[in-house]
């Protein structure tokens, strides 16, 4: 266990954001090797990798992809979520900057073994750097028949477009994602139970897969080298490697990748230790996932179970640590701002509770917080968790209620005294 | 069928409902109801299950590994509004949790409300407040400042928004979008930001605005003209008819000491479902107007005098009396079927006279419904709910959402559907290209032609079908030759009436038999006399070629429809029986009052003097008239220059029935006494004739409506204890169709 | 179910629309539309387009024009401009600073730049220049926590922005186009469009 690259085995390989350097060290094998493949036996491969999605959910690839009805006389969608909006998570920006090649192959893996002639690939509005380097890859592949009218030859045609996004995290959100991609508010659809899945009435009612880019961009691998080699790494049931986003009170942030079931203070160490003083608090999921105190992350795994029995979640790896100079309860205004400011305002708890919420917070970290603003606070976080539309509201509320559940001490110092117990130079300052 | 059906249990007792059905539905099967704000059946899904008021928890069958079935219970509480039925599904309302997360919406739903029911109109009747009383919290936790914003914002001459109360449930913005069609509602900017409007800088000028109010589940919505004049519980309720168009909305009708206040939808699924127009919930006022007649007029030189019934009554009787055949009648289009009926005995069976006719100015002389075959069935116009399941509907002149608003909505629904494609024939710059409400976005072929140009259109069309296969047999020759020579002829619009033809042949073919396509025509293509006579040539070709369908010049005025049944008209009796000898129509009527040719003229709810197509040789032919008789509820221009004006009660001061434009006889009630000094039409009618010697007696309106059922078998199926609450088509009743 | 969805026509362009498109934006938003089964699809990147050609923002005609384009209500166009923050219905300036002050930047100290920030343009947070050339907000995560305190200008993302680089960060930023408002909107266009599907692409 520990760092192991796949992924970014090339990372830092001079030019390997362009086409030629990209081929020389394999790219485009993965899809080379597919579309000889049957796509049941594409699928299949992926199957047998183990590989879960990367946006946050760990939900299986391999089901996905074989909910598409590819035999249906109708169009079918290809979608790649690079809407990366989630705090702390900065991997997707990186790969589509520096391996846009490996995004955009996975992407024709995905419409040859789905039978989709149309791709998409919605990025958030800001990562226009990423976007520049994806659309140039996009016409690179273009150029050499990887996209096109007969993806390698195979008679499959794949177009991909780009569509840019204009500022909004809750697009990130597979059923956001789609509503906006088709020209509206980016607001949550239906699903099951009550509408059928995107795989099969998606975009404009058609069958529609969404994964995220490190989904996408790890496909290649494992149809290049074999879902059984890819499957080899990782735990039981957390195969493969997962890049995180470090960030925070560490010394060399960045993105690493590791093999999944990497103990959490090995990816802190990898990334040079804690700074400024002791660690704290670890959000290892990006600010979605609940914080762990200091004394919680020891002998933490990286994978998802293993996050899961420790009362966090592996998320889409936005890792954050925290020294001892942070103020919980600060941290909690910021994030409460956050959803508050993202809700989309659909839904009645989200919409309301977020920003009541984050009105609570101004007040406490203003020193007139109340005696009854915790529970209340875990009240709220209770009567939004599980009824809102979406599961921003869900993430809206884990947090905070986690944070008060650990860091109960704090809030009370901030109610009895008005001011942080961690001192007048703690962090974040809030503007 | 069996297989549609699915086994379900909610709070433990066992039900069967069809597959798909919204749980919140199949709960009301057994009267357990949910709590809810934005669900509405009639609303899209999609946008909807966003207040999360109607949580219940869910079990479902799983199938284990080993092929068991065990029940498995859904992590999250689910909203019932959007919850298809499946097989096997165990459902819960009631439990703690749900108490607890119902408890929850409502607090966050009440934070930012302003909570100033005692000043909102909606107080009363608000399913807010309802349901905060039933299951809301005690108090607020909230001590954070609520959200400001402007209220009683003014989105149009008759809404209003209060923004603070509203709930975001998007019941509004779906009316507009899935039923009005305008899409003028939508929301802006987004999180607890998120508020209802229209585009910046423009107004909510849609036909259907006022539904919102009623759809609006607070009082964030409301009337301007019903604003601060009453409090739900002071108002009282009768059942009614809307005036305003031929459509009959059945509505609620509210008012307080004898006075209107404010029109509210009834709900009838075959006619206006839960809906209404803005001519129709605005445009009632007149009820209680200020210029209500409360007396009979009768005209010394320049001047009205007010004068006793009996005066007046001696006076009619007089002129009609010496007038004899030489009285004619026109209008009634506003007024009952009883009141109509009564009418057209006295000028027949009294007076001996067959002028009589409800029609304005040039409009149609043919019969109003050019139907495919024969008989009564046949030529009765489409029912409302037929439209919905066209595959063709050509509006020929017609600017439907004005013209005929739930024709309009259902026409839209059809087309939503995926089904039905829609055709539109109009002027250039006609209301139907500006309207926010309009077929002409939706329609697959748009034809504009000139002012005048409609017959050019209908022979182009006719030359067309004849070309592309349509059956000539029945053209007359001389007709044939100059359709074929409108098609060779250059125009801005040959493209599209081409593709028009095409269109026409293409929904003939789905359809094997019934009515598939039909041609609305509307008022701006009735002045032209000659269409429907090339109209109705081109749907025997047509239909001879296999695409059945009907040509129709839909009622406009509320009882138009009954004027026409009951035989107001100069060639046929009530029932469409032809009328021997013929009478003359309206313009006829006016030339030979102008001849004096006509000694007394008797006009009925109609301001002939305005509203005639050429106002001014209405003028003069009413000013050289020997004897006028005016009846109606105001002092119009008309009546004005009549030598006897007769106050007759409006339609919520007596009972009786409308027909609407599908030949539905529907009734109304009586809601509040009428003004002391007014009187029913058909009993002032009755009595000219006793007075002139002929006894037609009726008891009460009820007694007439029992009298056409059994003298004009049209109306065989439309008498009083038939008619319910929701009328009867006769269409429908001579078909032996139940319940429609 | 082939429901017709929405009230406006939505796939006929309309036949004549004034406004401020010029031939090659009407060519670009074309090109985007055929990469959408409907036109409305093209929503957001024709908002796009209308940001740039009307210099930046989004005015009432700018909304109205899209809509015709569109075949859309004009209200969802001004619903949809209005939920993205990254349309500009008000008034920013050509240059538009925003400071991202969510989790990891504001722990690495991003209040104390925006502090800086606002010193050095002599303007608050939600305020403009008077000269119009910058406009200061704070913004939620621009996910590159890696180089927090991160602040985007226009196309820009600048990392590892403290109080002490303040100075040379705003001479900077006025020296590069990509910074402006309008260029951001016109590169946002560009990378929708495909360029030579045929011969190699350019560099
Ligand atoms: C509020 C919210 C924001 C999300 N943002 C993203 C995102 O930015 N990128 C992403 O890939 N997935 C995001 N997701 C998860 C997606 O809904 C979806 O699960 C994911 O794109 C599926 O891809 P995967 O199966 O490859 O993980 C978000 C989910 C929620 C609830
Ligand atoms: S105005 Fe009324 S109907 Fe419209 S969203 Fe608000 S609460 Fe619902
Ligand atoms: S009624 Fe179901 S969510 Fe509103």
């Amino acid at each position: 266990m520990g760092e192991l690259r796949v992924l970014f085995e090339h990372r830092d390989v001079p030019g390997i954001e362009r086409m030629d350097v990209y081929e020389s060290v394999g790219g485009y094998q993965g899809l080379a090797r597919a579309v000889t493949m049957s796509r049941a036996d594409v699928i299949g491969e992926v199957k047998t990798s183990g590989l879960r999605g990367r946006g946050g959910a760990g939900f299986p690839t391999w089901i996905k992809w074989s909910g598409i009805p590819a035999d249906q006389p109708t169009e079918r969608y290809v979608v790649c979520n690079a809407d990366e909006g989630e705090p702390g998570t900065f991997k997707d920006r990186e790969l589509m900057l520096r391996l846009p090649h490996m995004v955009v192959e996975g992407l024709a893996i995905a419409g040859y073994a789905t039978n989709s002639s149309t791709g998409y690939i919605y990025i958030r509005g800001e990562f226009l750097e990423s976007a520049r380097a994806v659309r140039r890859a996009i016409d690179e592949a273009y150029a050499r028949g990887y996209l096109g009218e007969s993806v390698c030859g195979s008679g499959h045609r794949f177009d991909l477009h780009v569509h840019m996004g204009a500022g909004s995290y809750e697009c990130g959100e597979e059923t956001a994602l789609m509503s906006s991609l088709m020209g509206e508010r980016g607001q949550p659809r239906a699903k099951p139970p009550h509408a059928p899945l995107p795989v099969i009435s998606g975009l404009w009612q058609r069958p529609t897969l969404i994964n995220n880019v490190e989904t996408y961009a790890t496909v290649p691998h494992i149809l290049a080298r074999g879902g059984a080699w890819y499957a080899s790494m990782g735990t039981e049931r957390s195969k493969g490697t997962k890049l995180f986003s470090v960030s925070g009170h560490v010394a060399k942030p960045g993105n690493y990748e590791i093999e999944l079931g990497t103990p959490l203070e090995e990816l802190i160490a990898l990334a040079g230790g804690v700074v400024g003083g002791d660690l704290k608090a670890v959000i290892p999921g990006g600010s979605s996932v609940p914080i762990l105190t200091a004394e919680q992350c020891r002998g933490v795994k990286l994978d998802y179970e293993s996050c899961m029995a420790a009362g966090t979640m592996l998320g889409s790896g936005g890792f954050m640590a925290f020294n001892d100079r942070t103020d919980i309860v600060k941290l909690m205004h910021v994030t409460a701002r956050f959803y508050a400011h993202e809700s989309c305002g659909k839904c009645t708890p989200c919409r309301e509770g977020t920003r009541w919420m984050y009105r609570i917070f101004q007040r406490i970290t203003a020193g007139q917080g109340r005696p009854e603003d915790v529970d209340l606070l875990l009240s709220i976080c209770n009567n939004i968790d599980g009824r809102s539309y979406c599961p921003l509201g869900d993430a809206a509320s884990w947090p905070i209620r986690a944070s008060i559940q650990r860091f109960r001490e704090e809030y009370d110092y901030w109610i009895e005294h008005g001011r942080s117990p961690v001192g007048d130079d703690s962090v974040p300052g809030i503007g | 069928m069996a297989s549609d059906l699915v086994n379900i249990t909610i709070n433990g007792t066992p039900l069967q409902v069809p597959a798909g059905e919204m749980i919140i539905e199949s709960a009301r099967r057994i009267g357990v109801e949910i709590p809810h704000f934005c669900y509405h059946p009639r609303l899209s899904k999609e946008a909807g299950a966003n207040c999360r008021m109607c949580l219940v928890e869910v079990a479902s069958p799983r199938k284990n590994p080993d092929g068991s079935v065990t029940l498995a219970k859904m992590p999250k509480p689910q909203t019932s509004c959007s919850l298809p039925a499946g097989e096997g599904m165990v459902i819960e309302t009631e439990t703690p949790a749900i108490i607890e997360a119902r408890r929850g919406i409502l607090e966050f739903l009440l934070i930012n409300h302003p909570l100033d029911c005692p000043i909102c109109d909606r107080g009363g009747e608000c399913p807010l407040q309802n349901n905060t009383l039933h299951y809301g919290p005690p108090t607020t936790r909230y001590v954070e400042e609520k959200r400001h914003l402007p209220k009683a914002f003014p989105l149009s001459e008759h809404v209003v928004l209060d923004r603070e109360r509203c709930i975001h449930c998007a019941r509004c913005t779906r009316f507009a979008e899935d039923i009005a069609g305008d899409a003028q509602l939508g929301f802006l900017k987004r999180g607890a930001d998120m508020e209802v409007s229209v585009r910046t800088g423009e107004q909510f000028t849609s036909l259907f605005s006022g539904n919102t109010i009623e759809l609006c589940p607070v009082g964030a919505l409301l009337s301007r003209s019903y604003r601060f004049r009453g409090r739900p519980w002071d108002l009282m309720t009768q059942k009614s008819i809307c005036t305003e168009c031929s459509n009959g909305c059945n509505i609620k009708l509210d008012h307080r000491a004898g006075r209107f206040v404010r029109v509210n939808a009834r709900l009838n699924e075959d006619v206006n479902e839960e809906w209404t127009c803005d001519r129709g919930k605005f445009g009632m006022d007149y009820l209680s107007g200020p210029d209500r007649l409360t007396t009979p007029l009768v005209r010394r030189g320049n001047r009205f005098e007010a004068v006793g019934w009996d005066e007046a009554i001696r006076r009619v009787a007089e002129e009609l009396g010496q007038a004899g055949r030489k009285s004619a009648f026109l209008g009634g289009i506003r007024s009952s079927n009883e009141d109509l009926f009564v009418m057209q005995r006295l000028f027949r069976e009294v007076l001996g006279s067959s002028d009589l006719d409800h029609r304005v100015g040039p409009s149609f002389d043919a019969e109003p419904v050019i139907g495919v075959g024969q008989g009564q069935v046949a030529r009765a116009p489409m029912s409302l709910v037929e439209l919905e399941g066209l595959s063709l509907f050509i509006s020929f002149g017609c600017d439907m959402a004005w013209e005929q608003p739930m024709a309009y909505l259902r026409v839209r629904k059809g087309w939503r559907r995926g089904a039905l494609t829609i055709a539109s024939v109009a002027r250039h710059g006609t209301a139907e290209d500006e309207r926010p409400s309009s077929l002409a976005p939706i329609s697959a072929v748009r034809v504009r032609h000139d002012e005048g140009g409609e017959l050019q259109v209908a022979l182009r069309l006719l030359g067309e079908v004849l070309r592309q296969g349509g059956d000539g047999t029945a053209v007359p020759a001389e007709l044939a030759a100059k359709a074929e020579s409108a098609v060779t002829e250059q125009g801005a619009d040959a493209e599209a009436v081409r593709r028009l033809a095409l269109t026409l042949f293409e929904a003939g073919k789905g359809a094997s038999d019934g009515r598939s396509v039909a041609v609305w025509i509307g008022e701006a293509a009735r002045t032209n006399r000659q269409l429907p006579d090339i109209l109705q040539t081109l749907s025997a070709a047509l239909s001879a070629a296999g695409v059945h369908g009907v040509v129709q010049v839909p009622a406009m005025e509320v009882n138009e429809q009954g004027a026409r049944d009951l035989g107001i008209a100069p060639t046929w009796l009530p029932g469409y029986e032809q009328a021997d000898p013929a009478g003359r129509n309206s313009a006829e009527i006016l030339a030979a009052v102008a001849q004096g040719d006509i000694a007394a003229l008797w006009i009925s709810g109609l301001d002939l003097a305005t509203r005639y197509s050429d106002p001014a040789a209405a003028v003069r032919a009413l000013e050289s008239c020997p004897f006028l008789v005016v009846t109606d509820l105001s002092l119009t221009k008309t009546a004005q220059m009549a030598d006897v004006v007769l106050p007759v009660t409006s339609v919520a001061e007596r009972n009786g029935t409308y027909t609407n434009v599908e030949g539905r006889v529907q009734r109304f009630w009586k809601a509040y006494d009428p003004p002391a000094g007014v009187r029913q039409e058909w009993r002032i009618a009755a009595q000219i004739a006793a007075r002139l010697g002929t006894e037609i007696h009726y008891a009460s309106s009820r007694e007439v409506l029992a009298d056409i059922a059994a003298r004009v078998p049209l109306y065989a199926g439309c008498g009083p204890d038939a008619l319910g609450d929701g009328g009867v088509r006769w269409a429908s009743a001579l078909a032996g169709e139940v319940g429609r | 179910m082939a429901a017709n969805g929405h009230s406006g026509g939505g796939d006929r362009p309309m036949d004549t629309v004034s406004g401020r498109f010029s031939p090659e934006a009407v060519a670009e938003l074309e090109e985007i539309v055929s990469h959408y089964p409907d036109r409305r699809g093209a929503m957001l990147p024709a908002l796009w387009i209308a940001q740039r050609e009307y210099g930046g923002s989004l005015p009432a005609e700018a909304i109205k024009e899209v809509a015709e384009r569109l075949g859309c209500p004009p209200v969802e166009v001004e619903g949809v401009a209005s939920f993205y923050t990254m349309y500009n219905l008000g008034r920013r300036g050509r240059r538009h600073l925003e400071v991202c002050t969510c989790l990891t930047c504001a722990v690495l100290g991003a209040a104390d730049t925006l502090r800086a920030l606002e010193e050095k343009l002599g303007i608050k947070v939600g305020q403009t220049t008077p000269d119009g050339e910058f406009s200061l907000a704070e913004v939620e995560c621009l996910n590159w926590c890696e180089a927090g305190t991160v602040v985007q200008v226009g196309g820009r993302y600048f990392g590892n922005v403290t109080p002490d680089k303040v100075d040379a960060l705003v001479e900077q930023i006025r020296q590069i186009q990509d910074t402006e408002a309008v260029t951001q909107a016109d590169q946002i266009v560009k990378v929708q469009l495909a360029r030579r599907h045929d011969g190699t692409a350019d560099g």
